[in-house]
């Protein structure tokens, strides 16, 4: 967009976050440059591509669904307490909640749902949802209070209050909360896998020979680096680049 | 000053109200009472601590009071910000556009709606623009825009002016009393300056503070348009002075 740019504050907003770009892709040229080098070298030669393929997958499939729930689950609480006059109220219940370490729930999960992918996938549901949800309320209950007037003088009243005022207000706040919970999903979903034994990411590097850096947890970590720069670069950066332009101070 | 409640959009009698945040019952307002003529412009000034702004929420129904009564003879009203509180993720247009949306109107109708109010303030060309691109002046400009697209009959201005420098903020004054001239509206405003307030309005009410109250109440009948280096326009600064002087 010409005017965004011609703004001389976003313009050096604009050229920062170019430079990262390049930044990042620099690094990322070099680790993909040094695992090509590997593999020609043919350091990877013991690796099993396929079962690392396949573990990588279901890892990722996993904590996509689940961030989806936890995405859906705690944007619509946090819309739902934000919008209500009970928000204080459940602020400390939530605080509660989410500083239970959620491993320490674990045995439930697998007590409730056995050893299966849901049980996975909700496990870390109740991981990724906290840092949304709390985002999310946080930024309603910050919100100047002339902005949420304002809302309220305009029409901006009953349900409508949700979808055209609270949630757009807290777009940013769900941004961030998703990087955060999906990093969070991470661990959960494979420390998951490690312990319940469901095959995954998680039973592929607890199978190879963790006591030393073996060809295929090299291999490992380098395909979960480049499934974390895929959504990085995909989602999170043209998200986090409309969000600063259009909600800038 | 008529005695028809229908010529009064707006009659507060003996309102108190509590600060928001406050439970042990701290006064905010005692025994305020007021009443706006209709299509008048009444100024509101007074130190920090006055209520002013608790007085404009009170008024608007966004809180409660404790006592009294507010007679609210308007149809709708609309409010200017002293922060412009605009929405940053819509665009100018959007913004202006924000009350009919509200009020469901299409987006054609609303629309045009908007982009007539956007050229009554002069920010026609900025109608993609979100609020983080535009300047102190345009966002206010915008702001009251967004008030005038719902067809106020009751304007109310939390400091309009105030975050704005002197020439920005003569020029929107100059275009505010164009814009009160050609609709009509009532307006109540909070104002912090003195020379500001008389040459915009026709009654001052003056508030003291802790718990905020009305000192005074001041009608000004100097013929319109102002000539604000008169020495009938010097003799009211004065007089007014001299008020708020007393209550400080």
């Amino acid at each position: 967009m010409i005017h965004s740019v011609a703004h001389p504050q976003t313009r050096a907003l604009h050229r920062a976050h170019v430079k990262r770009r390049r930044r990042t892709w620099f690094i990322m040229t070099g680790v993909v440059g040094a695992a090509l080098f590997l593999w020609a070298s043919g350091y990877f030669g013991d690796v099993i591509w396929p079962a690392l393929g396949d573990a990588i997958l279901r890892t990722t499939y996993r904590l996509l669904v689940a961030y989806g729930i936890a995405l859906l689950l705690g944007v619509s609480i946090a819309l739902l307490v934000g919008w209500s006059p009970l928000a204080d109220l459940f602020f400390p219940l939530f605080d509660i909640l989410q500083n239970i370490p959620s491993f320490a729930l674990f045995p439930f999960f697998i007590y409730f749902f056995g050893s299966t992918d849901w049980m996975i996938i909700l496990f870390a549901v109740s991981s990724i949802i906290w840092p949304i949800l709390f985002a999310v309320l946080t930024a309603i209950k910050s919100a100047h209070k002339d902005l949420s007037d304002a809302a309220t003088i305009f029409g901006a009243r009953g349900v409508k209050r949700v979808y055209r005022y609270l949630a757009p207000l807290s777009f940013p706040a769900m941004l961030t909360g998703s990087v955060v919970g999906i990093a969070i999903g991470w661990e959960a979903v494979i420390g998951s896998e490690i312990i319940s034994n469901i095959s995954g990411f998680g039973t592929f590097i607890k199978g190879v020979d963790i006591s030393g850096v073996s060809p295929s947890a090299i291999a490992g970590a380098l395909g979960i680096l480049v499934i974390v720069f895929v959504i990085n670069r995909l989602v999170w950066a043209p998200l986090l680049t409309e969000s600063a332009k259009r909600y800038a101070e | 000053m008529p005695s028809d409640p229908h010529a009064m959009p707006l009659i507060l009698s003996r309102v108190s109200a509590a600060f928001a945040d406050e439970a042990d019952g701290v006064l905010a307002l005692k025994d305020v009472s007021f009443s706006v003529p209709a299509g008048s412009f009444t100024s509101i000034i007074g130190p920090s601590g006055a209520g002013k702004s608790t007085l404009m929420r009170v008024i608007l129904g966004l809180m409660p009071h404790e006592s009294g009564t507010v007679v609210r003879n308007f149809s709708r009203s609309a409010m200017v910000f002293q922060n412009y509180a605009l929405f940053p993720w819509l665009t100018a247009l959007e913004n202006v556009a924000f009350g009919l949306r509200m009020q469901g109107a299409g987006r054609t109708e609303r629309e045009r709606a908007a982009r007539e109010k956007l050229k009554e303030v002069g920010l026609e060309r900025f109608e993609s623009h979100y609020p983080a691109a535009l300047s102190g002046g345009q966002r206010q400009r915008v702001g009251l825009a967004r008030a005038l697209a719902v067809s106020p009959d009751l304007l109310i201005m939390d400091e309009p002016f105030s975050n704005l420098d002197t020439i920005t903020a003569e020029a929107l004054k100059a275009d505010l009393l164009r814009i009160w001239r050609a609709y009509g509206m009532t307006i109540l405003m909070v104002n912090h300056l003195i020379p500001d307030a008389i040459e915009l309005s026709d009654q001052i009410i003056v508030m003291g503070a802790h718990p905020g109250h009305i000192e005074n109440i001041v009608s000004i009948d100097l013929p319109r348009p102002r000539d604000t280096r008169s020495p009938k326009f010097f003799m009211q600064i004065d007089a007014l002075t001299e008020v708020v002087r007393s209550i400080s």
